[in-house]
C-alpha cells in the first residue's frame, strides 16, 4: 500500500488547470466490507447524540468548535456558492445581483414561514439593512474569488449543488464531505478555503476525501480532493489513493474518538 | 506616483480603471523572480524565526508613519478607520445610507470585531460618541462622493486578506486591502487595488502602495496594474501603476523589515 501523500503548489494562472490536469486516472474505491468495517468502529465510539464529523472536526483534532452563531464569515459560502450557480446557469447576469437574488428568496421564505428557527433564512430576516448589506459584501467577495478559481479550469466545472454525506450505519454518525466545485462528473473535487493553511490542512483533506468516497453510491474516490487557500495562494491536494482514503477514514474514526471523551479534548 | 489633490469630479474608480486599450499584458513571470529574491534574501530569517512563531510583517512594518500614525493608532484614530473599512463595503454592493454613522456601526458589529475596539468604542462617553459620529458622516460622505455608485457588472472585492508564507512559514506578509477591482485572470492587467485612509495621504505612502502591490503579485503570481490610497480627510488619491520597479522596492523594504 502507498503512503499518504499531500501536494503543494503556489497559485498561479495555470496552477489549478495543471494540478486537475494530472490527476491519476485510477483511484481507490471502497467495498462493502470497508463500509462495515468503518460502521463497526464508529459504532464501538460512545455518544449519547447523533454526531456529523468532518473535516472541520479533524482540523482540529477531535475538538469541537464553539457553539454555531451565523455570521457573515458563515453565511458567506452557501450565499456565494449559490450566486455563482445563478450566474453560471444564466439565471443572473452579475454576481452582485445573484447574491441580492439568493438572499432576497431566504428572506421571502422567511416571511412566508418557510424557514426553521436557526436557519439561515431565519437569521437574515432580523438584520438591519446595513447588516445586511455586509453579508452580501462577503458573499459577493467568495463568489468573486470562486469564479476566479473556476475560470482557470480548462474542464467542465460547476458549482457543487450540496455537500456529500454519508450516513454510517448503526453508528449514530454523517460524515461530511465539503465541496464547492465539481470537475466533469465529480471525480476532481475543489475546495475553497479561508485564511492559511495548517499542518492539519493535508489531514482535512484526507478526511474530506475519505467522507465524499464513502458517500459515493459505488465508493469510488474522487480522483483528486484539491484544497484552494487564496489568502495565502497555496493550493493543496491529495490524490484518491487507497492509502490517502485510509488514511482520512483513520482520521474521522478519531476525532469521533476525541469527540466522545470530553475530559481528553484539551489534550488532544 | 500620481498625487491629485483634489477628489476628481465622478468616481475615483472611473479614473483608476481607465480605458480597456490602455492596460498593458498582465505580468504572470515578475512574481517567480520576486518570490526567489524575498527566499534567499529571508533565508537567515529561518534561524531567527519559526512556523509557530514567525516574523509577521504587515504595511505598518514597512511604512515608516511619523505623520499622523499618532492619531490613527489612538483607539478614536483605529475605531474610525474601522467604521469607515465597513463602509467601503457597503457602498461595494450598492447600499444607500441614511445614517453613516448607524449603518458603520451595526455592519461593524456583526462582523464580530476586536474585544479591544469593542471595549474603546463602550469606554466613550457621550460627547466622545457624537463626535465619532459625526467624524465617521463627514468621512462618509467623501467616501461615497468618491467611489459611489460601483456598477454591479464590475468584479469588486472588499477587505481582501492575504497571509503569505514565505521561508518555510518563518515569515509571513499579512496584508488587507480595503477595496480590489477587477480580475487577476483576464488577459490584460486590470486589477486596480484601493485602500482607504481617515488620514491625509503621508510622505511614506509610495512605500505603502508598493507592499500592497508586493502582496497581491505574491498572492495570484499575477502583478495588479494600479494600486491607489484614498484619504476620506483631504479627499486627496495617492496611485501608482505597478511595474517591476515598483514591485523590486517592495522586495527591498520587506527584506530591510526581516534585517531590522
Amino acid at each position: 500500500m502507498s503512503q499518504p501523500e499531500l501536494t503543494v503548489r503556489v497559485m498561479a494562472p495555470d496552477a489549478l488547470a495543471r494540478v486537475i490536469g494530472d490527476a491519476p486516472h485510477e483511484t481507490f474505491s471502497v467495498t462493502d466490507s470497508n463500509r462495515r468495517a468503518l460502521a463497526k468502529r464508529l459504532g464501538a465510539v460512545a455518544t449519547d447524540r447523533h454526531r456529523r464529523i468532518d473535516a472541520w472536526l479533524v482540523e482540529r483534532g477531535g475538538r469541537p468548535a464553539t457553539p454555531f452563531t451565523w455570521s457573515p464569515t458563515a453565511a458567506r459560502r452557501i450565499l456565494g456558492n449559490g450566486a455563482l450557480r445563478r450566474v453560471a446557469n444564466s439565471r443572473a447576469a452579475a454576481l452582485r445581483e445573484a447574491v441580492r437574488d439568493e438572499v432576497d428568496d431566504r428572506l421571502s421564505r422567511a416571511a412566508t414561514g418557510r424557514e426553521r428557527a436557526g436557519s439561515l433564512g431565519a437569521w437574515l430576516a432580523n438584520r438591519h439593512p446595513a447588516e445586511l448589506a455586509l453579508v452580501q459584501a462577503g458573499a459577493v467577495d467568495w463568489a468573486g474569488t470562486l469564479a476566479d478559481v473556476a475560470s482557470t479550469v480548462a474542464a467542465d466545472w460547476a458549482v457543487a449543488s450540496a455537500d456529500a454525506y454519508y450516513d454510517v450505519e448503526r453508528a449514530r454518525t454523517t460524515l461530511r464531505a465539503r465541496r464547492d466545485l465539481v470537475i466533469g462528473h465529480g471525480d476532481v473535487v475543489v475546495r475553497l478555503r479561508g485564511g492559511v493553511p495548517r499542518p492539519s490542512a493535508g489531514p482535512g483533506l484526507r478526511a474530506d476525501l475519505a467522507a465524499a468516497t464513502f458517500a459515493d453510491p459505488e465508493g469510488r474516490a474522487p480522483r483528486r480532493y484539491i484544497g484552494v487557500w487564496p489568502d495565502a495562494g497555496v493550493i493543496l491536494s491529495v490524490d484518491g489513493t487507497d492509502a490517502n482514503v485510509r488514511a482520512g477514514a483513520r482520521d474521522l474514526v478519531r476525532a469521533a474518538i476525541v469527540l466522545s471523551c470530553p475530559g481528553d479534548r484539551l489534550a488532544a | 506616483m500620481t498625487l491629485t489633490t483634489s477628489t476628481p469630479s465622478g468616481s475615483i474608480l472611473e479614473v483608476l480603471r481607465g480605458e480597456r486599450t490602455e492596460r498593458p499584458p498582465r505580468d504572470t513571470e515578475a512574481a517567480t523572480g520576486l518570490r526567489a529574491i524575498l527566499e534567499d534574501g529571508l533565508a537567515e530569517a529561518r534561524g531567527r524565526f519559526t512556523y509557530s512563531a514567525p516574523l509577521v510583517i504587515t504595511v505598518s512594518n514597512v511604512v515608516r508613519r511619523a505623520d499622523a500614525i499618532d492619531i490613527a493608532r489612538a483607539p478614536i484614530g483605529r475605531l474610525r478607520g474601522a467604521l469607515v473599512a465597513q463602509l467601503v463595503r457597503l457602498i461595494a454592493v450598492g447600499h444607500h445610507s441614511d445614517d453613516a454613522f448607524d449603518d458603520a456601526l451595526a455592519a461593524w458589529l456583526v462582523d464580530q470585531p476586536s474585544r479591544e475596539l469593542c471595549s474603546a468604542l463602550d469606554d466613550l462617553d457621550a460627547d466622545a460618541r457624537a463626535r465619532l459620529a459625526t467624524e465617521v458622516s463627514a468621512h462618509a460622505a467623501t467616501l461615497t462622493r468618491a467611489l459611489a455608485p460601483v456598477p454591479a457588472t464590475w468584479s469588486v472585492r472588499t477587505a481582501l486578506r492575504s497571509r503569505l508564507p514565505l521561508a518555510g512559514g518563518s515569515v509571513v506578509l499579512s496584508d488587507v486591502v480595503d477595496l480590489v477591482i477587477g480580475s487577476s485572470t483576464e488577459s490584460t492587467a486590470s486589477t486596480v487595488l484601493v485602500d482607504v485612509t481617515t488620514s491625509p495621504i503621508g510622505t511614506s505612502t509610495a512605500r505603502l502602495l508598493r507592499f500592497h502591490a508586493l502582496v497581491h503579485t505574491l498572492r495570484t503570481s499575477v502583478a495588479p496594474w494600479r494600486v491607489a490610497l484614498f484619504s476620506t480627510a483631504t479627499g486627496e488619491l495617492a496611485s501608482d501603476d505597478v511595474d517591476v520597479t515598483v514591485l523590486g522596492a517592495a522586495v527591498d523594504d520587506v527584506l530591510a523589515v526581516a534585517r531590522r
